[in-house]
């Protein structure tokens, strides 16, 4: 089988050839490093690759399937984490040179899981510093590239993420989510990326940003690989405090590819803000595609998403600040200076005042839970605009020149305030070819239905099966 | 520490050096229009009522 050709199929598609024993788990890893050989030097997806380790790792595989003992569908499949996941005896950087040399000595929660589901490690992926940032900028590891327009931003914070699924240097990748993170780099690398409900995957050994509005999550080139992944990280982990004792459904079995009956709502505000006309019009087609299938369509009010960015702004400046508050003062220096000034900024921030913002989260909350008693999803773009340009500090949104930073977080904000599920899948390309992705979210702990819509929307096109120039 | 009236740069200067924040000027230029950033966000949530409602406790996970 051609090398490009491995590299872009879906896990779901190489699990079935490795449990058949059709192709090697040796072959698929060799075919991601020829691709990573091929295309690193343009993307700089990676602060670490694992190729020896891989490489041994997929012979071990190779021997146990061979054996009969297959342990699923993440069994031999590249797996590639964001570098603020932390992975026993591997170097875990967050980004920064300050932990050029930090080695964990022992895996977070999810990387525990796919080792034990025995996927591969190939890496780990290169992020915005600190994960503090939207757009994949690092002045440490270098600039994230669009698989797309090398000219042009990932999106971030897990910008590797999104290149390496989106280039096929990786099957699963992950990102974290804090206020857009997964969906960002996702619809500007045009991928799949879930931010699964607060609390549904386990935050233990990563390195935070925000405690309250951090979610961690797969990214993925198919909906269902998105749905497979779920099944291995989803769950409850005493070990992180806000973790969720619910039931874990088998995520796979949303794929029905019927969206009869859902009702999803459009939220109008989100029509009325800086918005490029070529996303809008992929999203409205997006959601009429969505109609003839047989979901029933209502616009509805989503008032406060007009303060999401406050809400969202103070709470995690506040808490982002207490978190990395001693490394503030030890090695600021050190930091990407954006980074550093926001973290600076945080100060400024006083307890009544990241507290009112809690209250009005709260309030925020239940006026989203209210909107999903009417429907079952809310719609929209994930992101106003297309990829632009990397250190640019301007986008235009149509014809209104907006700043980069809150353009590519004014849609993803409202679901870390509220620990919704929201995916983000894509809907389309602009006219320059560059991705555009809709937004579905939907109820806490309903992944299944956000999935259930997102996969019939994807397999009512053929938007996911497209490849990046590069 | 944020307040409804606008930052001066005086006024931001000397809270910085109680903070012991120091740099470059055209960085401490940055930082001054991010910490009014961070004044106007407070402004904003200040005009929501919030009255009953109590801070979101995200740390208090679902049950079955």
């Amino acid at each position: 089988m051609d090398t490009l050709e491995i590299c872009y199929m879906s896990a779901g598609d190489l699990s079935k050839l490795v449990q058949s024993k059709e192709i090697s788990p040796v072959e698929i890893i060799e075919a991601h490093l020829t691709r990573i050989d091929a295309t690193e030097p343009v993307l700089n997806s990676f602060i670490t690759l694992l190729a020896d380790q891989a490489r041994k790792a997929a012979r071990q595989a190779e021997k146990d399937i061979q054996a009969g003992r297959y342990k699923g569908p993440l069994h031999g499949i590249p797996v590639a984490l964001k570098d603020l996941y932390n992975t026993g005896g591997v170097r875990t950087t967050s980004g920064s040179r300050i932990f050029d040399t930090f080695i964990p000595t022992e895996d977070c929660t999810v990387a525990a899981k796919f080792h034990q589901a025995g996927a591969i490690l190939l890496g780990k992926l290169n992020m915005h510093q600190f994960a503090y940032g939207p757009t994949g900028e690092n002045p440490d590891y270098g600039h994230m590239h669009n698989p797309w327009n090398p000219d042009m931003v990932t999106g971030g914070s897990s910008g590797g993420s999104g290149s390496a699924a989106a280039a096929g240097q990786c099957t699963i990748t992950t990102g974290s989510d804090t206020g857009g993170s997964i969906r960002i780099p996702a619809a500007l690398c045009g991928i799949v990326g879930l931010k699964p409900t607060y609390g549904l995957v386990s935050r233990y050994g990563l390195s935070s940003l925000s405690w309250s509005l951090d979610h961690p999550g797969p990214m993925t080139r198919t909906v269902e690989d998105t749905a497979i992944t779920m099944n291995v990280i989803a769950g409850h982990d005493p070990k992180d405090v806000a973790s969720a004792k619910v039931d874990i459904p088998d995520y796979t079995s949303a794929l029905t590819g019927d969206v009869k009956g859902l009702r999803i709502g459009i939220v109008k505000e989100y029509f009325e803000a800086p918005l490029d006309p070529q996303v809008r019009k992929a999203v409205m087609d997006a959601i009429s595609l969505l109609e003839s299938m047989g979901a029933e369509i209502k616009e509805v009010s989503y008032p406060m998403f007009n303060q999401s960015q406050a809400i969202s702004s103070t709470v995690l400046m506040a808490e982002a600040t207490a978190y990395h508050r001693d490394l503030l003062e030890k090695d600021g220096h050190q930091l990407y200076e954006p980074v550093r000034q926001r973290l600076e900024a945080g100060l400024f921030i006083s307890a009544a005042e990241y507290l009112r913002a809690q209250q009005a989260r709260s309030i925020f909350d239940q006026q989203g839970r209210r909107l999903l008693d009417e429907v079952d999803l809310l719609a929209g773009p994930t992101e106003p605009v297309t990829a632009p340009e990397i250190l640019a500090s301007k986008v235009m949104a149509g014809e209104q020149e907006v700043g980069v930073v809150g353009a590519l977080t004014q849609y993803t904000r409202p679901y870390n305030i509220n620990g919704f599920p929201a995916i983000s899948v894509p809907c389309g390309f602009s006219d320059d070819g560059m991705p555009i992705g809709l937004q579905l979210a939907g109820r806490p702990f309903d992944e299944l239905t956000v999935l259930r819509a997102a996969h019939a929307y994807e397999q009512a096109n053929d938007w996911h099966t497209r490849r990046p120039p590069i | 520490m944020a307040s409804q009236n606008q930052l001066s740069r005086e006024e931001f200067d000397r809270l910085r050096e109680k903070l012991g924040m120091d740099g470059e000027p055209a960085y401490l230029d940055e930082l001054f229009t991010q910490v009014r950033g961070v004044f106007m966000m407070a402004d904003s949530i200040r005009a929501i009522d919030v009255s009953g409602a109590e801070p979101d406790m995200a740390f208090i996970p679902p049950t079955d």
